[in-house]
């Protein structure tokens, strides 16, 4: 089998096939046009590079995925962060390259070395996708005012599977500064989230734009201008194989279903690929409330009616709206059926196709 | 003319002896030489151990912090509360020393420790290519150790062959002395072609000393680099062991803390939380008790060999000694005690030859 779930929404992917997924996955990444609303793209394409058989030669037989985004998982994206840290250690003591690749055939040891010092040196040379990034960027001080700016970012590998960035530009007083949400240093030029900033992104970034800004924006003398979450995922593929093809084991329902299922049918010797990228707007200048994304309405429209009134009060209190979309990179011959399911869920979205 | 029987031929035989020649001198430079090697694989090995006592202090560490995070959670271990046992716990845990439970998550936190206990692993792994690659290098010591002592044994029959031939014509010329009258012409002549074969006779039964010597020596060389090699291949192999093991539970606790996800801080998946705590603390277990039984194994193992190599320093140095000392003696006892030999070995190659079916 090429594909295994071996643990709690994990399978295991093994070669070829996770290659021929990594390639496909970069490709969509790239495709994708990310901008900064998303996790950084070169990071990103370094940790799948880095997956990939070509830069370990075979010390790998697989990633593991989450069987629900279609993701690699926290064991995957922790892999090259490990081996970049241990192979910076490794390679002092290593014998060169040509020394080690003329030995190749003398042990298996050392067409191990000379495989891992190829790795290792890629490694060195590569930016790796972090599982957890934070920081904290100061936009403006005015000392006068006792007012400053920041823009937080925080990228995480989310506990949905999906690999995600929260960006939040707030504003705070002096006067509540107590609360040390935000830290400058003693110049006033360097910010650093608090504990309890960090701690608070941390466990909101997997809700809605919306809620991160409400749970901010409550908070006394803090001014959230805007919240914005870039998420990448779900992924689905199906890739053939000898014996039989290897597909995400445990993708969750969505509006592009059908497609999926008439694509595979219609072509079930081929590789499919359907990879979507998602952002969630919560903003001040945002012009019109609405939800572009076929997976997920606004929150005002699932809400219950119980929960309305308070709700709407909660919203009345903080003129921000909220914009939701979604991107798919998709094989060509998905291309129209994912439109179409685009459209049946009253939203217009970018599909590219990937040649 | 006297002596007309000899085979005077000897004299002018050229005796081929493989490799550089040797001496007292050049015989403890190659050993020196081939002991160097061994020494650099002692001193890797000592590396590797103060390493091991490095690495074992930190697994320890975070094993405890795991297995106390995990206790807590399982609400045995706190006389405070729940709450309080977790939030004692968490301090132990990277970064949160003095800061409030409530403010950190525990599901990044709990990702932290995945991240250091996945390159604690990987650290260990890492040796078991370094000490593979040892065991490559002394494996190569050994081949080149084994061609020496078989170049020392073919020189040593060459030479026991020679001082054969030599004693047997200086026997023969002695013999002929008898024949003519003392002080004349041929007797003169017969002394002279005497004392070319006795100064043969005393180059090469040292060379057949010192290529027996050589042999043997190099032989001790053999025995102690194998004892290195299964040193090193048997700690590889558990260190192997160990990693894969640990690498494999580390690969499911990722998982597990991985979908908790951000329900990891909701006190309602705590039993979810204990259960990847409890995978994980197996895991780092099990690389711990591979460093504290290599450690045993190396308190146990590395000393007795450091020992008997240094016995083996001494050894050497000791039979060099008696060789340069043997050297000085009365030229024919040392002839003797070589013909000695010569004799013996032709015996026992004869044996051989005779017998080759035990062979």
């Amino acid at each position: 089998m090429s594909a295994n779930l071996v643990a709690l929404h994990t399978q295991h992917l093994l070669e070829p096939v996770s290659s021929t997924y990594l390639g496909l996955l970069s490709r969509c990444v790239r495709v994708a046009r990310l901008n900064k609303t998303f996790p950084e793209r070169r990071q990103l394409e370094g940790t799948l590079r880095a997956l990939h058989a070509d830069a370990h030669h075979g010390l790998y037989d697989g990633i593991y995925l989450d069987s629900r985004s279609g993701l690699p998982n926290m064991a995957s994206f922790t892999r090259p962060l490990a081996d970049k840290g241990v192979g910076e250690d490794a390679l002092v003591g290593y014998e060169d390259q040509a020394s080690l690749d003329a030995k190749r055939d003398q042990a298996e040891v050392f067409a191990r070395l000379a495989s891992k010092r190829r790795y290792y040196e890629l490694l060195q040379k590569s930016a790796l996708a972090p599982v957890d990034e934070h920081r904290v960027l100061l936009r403006r001080h005015e000392p006068a005012s006792s007012r400053a700016s920041f823009r937080v970012e925080l990228t995480k590998l989310d506990g949905s599977g999906a690999y995600l960035r929260v960006v939040i530009e707030l504003t705070q007083t002096a006067s509540v500064w107590s609360h040390k949400l935000v830290d400058l240093d003693t110049h006033g030029e360097v910010a650093s989230g608090t504990e309890a900033l960090r701690g608070m992104v941390y466990r909101f970034a997997s809700y809605d734009a919306e809620t991160l800004f409400i749970r901010l924006h409550e908070l006394e003398g803090v001014h959230v201008e805007r919240v914005q979450r870039g998420i990448l995922g779900p992924v689905r593929f199906a890739i053939p194989f000898e014996a039989g093809v290897a597909t995400v084991l445990e993708s969750k329902a969505d509006a592009t279903d059908e497609a999926w299922s008439a694509a595979r049918a219609a072509h079930a010797q081929d590789t499919l690929m359907l990879a979507s990228f998602a952002t969630d707007v919560a903003a001040l200048d945002v012009r019109e409330e609405k939800s572009n994304d076929p997976f997920h309405p606004l929150l005002s429209e699932g809400i219950r009616d119980v929960e309305r009134a308070r709700y709407v009060t909660l919203r009345e209190r903080h003129p921000f709206r909220v914009y939701k979309d979604r991107k798919f990179v998709v094989s060509p011959s998905l291309v129209d059926g994912v439109k179409r399911a685009c459209a049946s869920a009253g939203c217009k979205n970018l599909v590219y196709s990937l040649r | 003319m006297a002596g007309e029987k000899l085979n005077l031929d000897i004299l002018q035989k050229d005796v081929a002896y493989s490799g550089e020649g040797i001496s007292v001198k050049s015989l403890e430079e190659n050993i020196h030489e081939e002991r160097s090697v061994q020494n650099v694989k002692v001193e890797e090995l000592k590396v590797l151990r103060e390493r091991n006592v490095e690495i074992q202090q930190s697994l320890a560490e975070e094993v405890g912090k795991l297995r106390k995070f995990s206790d807590y959670l399982d609400g045995t271990a706190t006389k405070g509360g729940f709450w309080a046992g977790v939030k004692e716990a968490l301090s132990h845990l990277p970064g949160l020393k003095n800061i409030a439970i409530s403010q950190r998550s525990i599901e990044e936190l709990l990702k932290q420790q995945y991240q250091i206990s996945a390159r604690r692993v990987k650290d260990a792994a890492e040796y078991v290519d370094t000490l593979k690659q040892s065991e490559q290098d002394l494996y190569r010591e050994i081949d080149r150790i084994n061609e020496k002592i078989v170049e020392s044994a073919t020189n040593e029959a060459t030479a026991a062959d020679h001082v054969l031939e030599l004693k047997q014509l200086i026997d023969q010329i002695d013999a002929e002395i008898q024949t003519v009258e003392a002080g004349s012409v041929d007797a003169r002549d017969l002394e002279a072609k005497q004392d070319k074969a006795r100064a043969q006779l005393a180059m090469h039964s040292a060379n057949l000393q010192l290529y027996s010597a050589a042999e043997d020596r190099y032989a001790s060389l053999k025995n102690n680099t194998r004892k290195l090699v299964e040193t090193i291949r048997n700690l590889g192999q558990d260190i192997g062991q160990y990693t894969t093991a640990a690498s494999i539970k580390l690969d499911m606790a990722s998982a597990q803390i991985q979908a908790i996800g951000t329900a990891a801080d909701a006190s309602v998946v705590m039993l979810e939380l204990k259960k990847s705590l409890d995978v994980m603390t197996e895991s780092m277990n099990q690389t711990t008790q591979f460093v504290s039984e290599t450690q045993v194994f190396f308190r146990k193992n590395l000393d007795n060999l450091l020992q008997e190599l240094d016995t083996f320093d001494e050894n050497t140095t000791k039979v060099l000694d008696e060789n340069l000392e043997f050297s000085k003696q009365i030229e024919d006892a040392r002839i003797e005690k070589a013909v000695q030999k010569a004799i013996e070995n032709r015996a026992k190659r004869g044996d051989a030859a005779e017998s080759p079916a035990e062979g």
